[in-house]
């Protein structure tokens, strides 16, 4: 488990009780959880100067705009901390869609909560990785 | 007279017999004919009464083709020389035979051109143009060169007393010989006569005692100049027009022929009336007496032939319809019904209202049948007793013979009758084969249809599987947070609580998903209900909420208050509605993300009935495709069958509304529904008929037989 201060995660999607039931996971899960309604409630946030997630747990499939747009405007806009990306759609087009905007993972609905604990493990681990990995 | 009826052009191998025979019989009659006209005259008077060759030959020539004509004129000249030579001068008889000749070719070309195949006087505008061309015209033609002829030969100076003889006599001939000859040779030469009944043939037997009486009183007695005894000219004619009446124009007409013979004998002989003065003028009476009787007996006879083959016409007509018509008097007696009702009435039926035939009273056989329990009867009874009432002009039901074992459905409609006696006409057609067929169509069109449905829902696939894995998430994500909660010490019991119910909630939502899906995925009957338009389409775009966000589409719904309810099948209004969302999707397909917008509209329209739009923002409709949009099988996309218009519009036009698409003014398309409000008040009135669905709803559910109750 992670050191004494707890990783914040940050979750992104419309629909509520998937929203609620994501936060109520993290929690349980030992992750401080804030959860926002649509990317651009997110994004707000953060110009806001709200405090920035360890990572990012990312709906696909919003209206207005949708988890690919959201990655691309924190792509934009230099944003340091992992997207994981889930769906309840299986499109494979789509999953290379969201790991080419660089997604750090991306999973299908619904999701156990030890496969989200690997994969947000899995996530922050080679974002840590990623400097050092640049330097070398 | 030849066998070719008049008219024929047909050349057949008997023809040249049909003339030589025509030939045999026309020369020695024709001869007698000429030899009777030179016995018909008075003495001292230079023409005669009657003079049966015009008659005779005009007569052939109508009834033969036009090619044989020359022979019949030739035969016709040999006998007139016969009967004249050596009484009369070859330059006389030349001329004389002229005027023959062109009276009787002006009768019979004209005749032929007015009466285009057989001549019959039915009506009295036939006897006007008879009379017209065969009274007055042809003998008016030949009387001014007979008269002539007359005159130049020196036997007399007087030409207008002259003329008019020859007209006089003509004139007779062409208002009692002709027309027995032209209506009677054609009948004679058929053999109709055999045809006739006992009785028809003992009525004319009767006449025709009736005649030789009448004929030999008034005409053939001495009265030795009592004027008084002139009544006894009335005599004949009872008879005269009874036969009018009872036997057509030719039987008048030979009856008229009969009666001129025997005054013209009559006065041969010294008895009868024509006697008191100079011959001329004796002659004239008589001949005046014979036109002013025929030209009434003949109307009458006009009159009486159009008023037979007018209600021949009318029988032929009932007897040709396919339904069962019975006609009513006031009181609701059978007057008259049509072969169909007759074998319908004669069939094995247990109910008395099937079995009602001339004579018998329909409105007791209904009660009767209702009282027995026979709902149809019921029904018909209150209709036949509104429309008896002249509280309706018109009643229409359909009902089953629920009484009889052929379980047959039939359509029934009273009309009032237009007559001041009132009566009504019943009609009763089988409608079980068009029902049953009706039946099979709607049956195919529900199995087509819910093809379509599931065609339609296959494309969603992707949606519904999002719809269904929302709830299966939170539940997921709920319940292992709930677990791990428990592990805590101690656990969060209300956390937990809140866990649960937000599970039995998404489980609830899951649920409904499976529901929506299973019930348009079901091939259920078409059941008719009272729909809120606006509530059908939030489902709809409910429905579609997943395709439109997947797609990036915009949707909006502008729903007016007050929308007037629909009756229509819930399934199948959705699968409409989302049919058209779903193409309007789908032609957005190559618009920029910010402009794909479906809007939905629904309102009622200036007469009360809803009328919903859905309306996109894509390439529109080719023009050239606008109208057949809604044929099977006319697709704009690459994919499908071209099936989902043509049957949205089915199903449209079974709820009795209308599917129509056009092109917007600025970009993409808009298809238009109009669905019929759904009727509030009950009926009560048969005539006022509920403008009700034409499609195939409308026996289970509408009050067709409103107002009968």
């Amino acid at each position: 488990m992670m050191a004494s201060t707890r990783v914040s995660v940050a979750i992104v999607d419309d629909e509520e009780s998937v929203r609620v039931g994501m936060r109520r996971l993290c929690n349980a899960l030992g992750f401080a959880a804030v959860a926002y309604g649509s990317g651009l409630e997110f994004i707000d946030s953060l110009d806001a100067g709200g405090a920035r997630p360890d990572c990012l747990l990312l709906d696909a499939h919003m209206p207005d705009m949708t988890g690919l747009e959201v990655q691309q405007n924190l792509v934009a806009r230099s944003a340091r901390f992992p997207t994981i990306v889930y769906t309840a759609d299986d499109a494979p087009e789509a999953q290379a869609r969201h790991l080419a905007a660089g997604a750090a993972d991306y999973l299908r609905k619904p999701i156990g909560g030890d496969e989200l604990l690997a994969a947000i493990d899995r996530a922050l681990a080679a974002h840590a990785l990623a400097p050092l990995m640049r330097r070398a | 007279m030849s066998r070719t009826p008049t008219g024929a052009r047909t050349k057949s191998a008997a023809e040249p017999l049909g003339l030589a025979f025509g030939l045999l019989l026309f020369a020695p009659i024709v001869l007698l004919g000429s030899e009777v006209g030179s016995w018909l005259r008075y003495p001292e008077i230079g023409s005669a009464v009657l003079y049966p060759p015009y008659a005779l030959l005009t007569a052939a020539l109508v009834l033969s083709p036009r090619r044989t004509w020359i022979w019949y004129a030739i035969v016709s000249s040999v006998a007139h020389f016969i009967a004249s030579w050596p009484n009369w001068s070859i330059s006389w008889i030349l001329l004389a035979d002229a005027a023959n000749l062109a009276r009787a070719l002006i009768a019979a070309v004209l005749l032929r051109r007015a009466f285009r195949g057989q001549i019959r006087l039915e009506s009295m505008d036939a006897i006007v143009r008879f009379v017209a061309i065969a009274v007055l015209l042809a003998p008016a033609a030949a009387a001014t060169v007979g008269a002539l002829n007359v005159v130049l030969h020196a036997s007399t100076d007087q030409y207008w007393r002259t003329w008019t003889e020859w007209y006089m006599s003509n004139a007779l001939t062409g208002l009692t010989l002709l027309p027995t000859l032209v209506l009677g040779v054609p009948l004679a030469l058929r053999w109709r006569l055999v045809h006739a009944n006992r009785a028809r043939l003992a009525e004319a037997g009767l006449l025709i005692a009736s005649f030789v009486v009448s004929g030999a009183v008034a005409l053939l007695v001495p009265i030795g100049g009592r004027w008084h005894l002139a009544l006894l000219l009335y005599m004949p004619v009872p008879a005269l027009i009874w036969t009018a009446l009872r036997f057509g124009t030719g039987a008048a007409s030979l009856g008229l022929t009969a009666v001129t013979f025997a005054a013209i004998w009559g006065a041969d002989r010294g008895t009868g009336l024509f006697l008191g003065a100079s011959p001329d003028e004796n002659v004239l009476v008589l001949q005046s007496f014979v036109v002013i009787t025929t030209l009434p007996v003949l109307c009458i006879a006009g009159v009486s032939g159009a008023r037979h083959g007018m209600l021949r016409l009318h029988r032929a007509l009932l007897a040709s319809l396919h339904d069962h018509v019975a006609i009513l008097d006031a009181r609701g007696v059978v007057l008259e019904i049509n072969e169909s009702w007759r074998r319908f009435a004669e069939g094995h039926h247990t109910t008395l209202f099937h079995q009602a035939t001339v004579g018998d009273d329909f409105v007791g056989a209904c009660r009767t049948s209702a009282e027995n329990g026979d709902s149809g009867a019921a029904l018909a009874l209150a209709g036949v007793t509104r429309v008896l009432n002249r509280e309706v002009g018109r009643f229409e039901m359909e009902y089953d013979d629920d009484q009889s074992h052929a379980h047959g459905r039939y359509a029934l409609s009273v009309e009032a009758l237009e007559h001041p006696d009132g009566g009504a006409v019943v009609t009763r057609a089988d409608i079980t084969a068009r029902r049953e067929a009706q039946m099979e169509l709607e049956e195919q069109r529900l199995e087509l249809s819910h093809l379509a449905r599931v065609g339609a829902l296959g494309q969603l696939s992707g949606a519904f599987a999002h719809e269904l894995n929302q709830p299966l998430a939170s539940i997921s994500n709920n319940a292992e947070a709930a677990r791990l909660l428990l592990r805590r010490k101690p656990a969060d019991l209300s956390e937990i609580d809140e866990i649960l119910g937000d599970i039995l909630a998404a489980d609830q939502r899951a649920a409904h998903v499976i529901r929506r899906l299973q019930a348009l995925l079901k091939r259920g009957e078409a059941r008719l209900q009272p729909i809120d338009a606006a509530e059908l389409a939030n489902d709809v775009l409910e429905l579609a909420r997943a395709e439109l966000i997947t797609r990036r589409i915009t949707a909006t719904a502008a729903i007016a208050p007050d929308l007037p309810l629909v009756l229509a099948d819930r399934i199948q209004l959705q699968q409409v509605l989302l049919n058209l969302i779903l193409n309007a999707c789908e032609a957005m397909r190559f618009t920029v993300v910010a402009e794909r917008r479906v809007s939905l509209s629904l309102a009622a329209d200036t007469s009360g009935n809803l009328r919903f739009s859905v309306r996109d923002c894509g390439a529109g409709i080719e023009p050239a495709l606008i109208d057949h949009l809604f044929e099977p099988f006319v697709t704009t996309k690459a994919e499908g069958l071209g099936l989902g218009l043509s049957i949205s519009r089915t199903i449209i036009s079974a709820h009795g509304g209308r599917l129509w698409a056009e092109n917007n003014e600025e970009r993409g398309a808009t298809v238009h529904c109009l669905l019929p409000a759904a009727p509030t008040v009950a009926r009560t009135s048969a005539d006022q008929q509920p403008s009700r669905p034409n499609g195939l709803y409308s026996a289970d559910v509408l009050p067709v037989e409103a107002g009968a109750q």
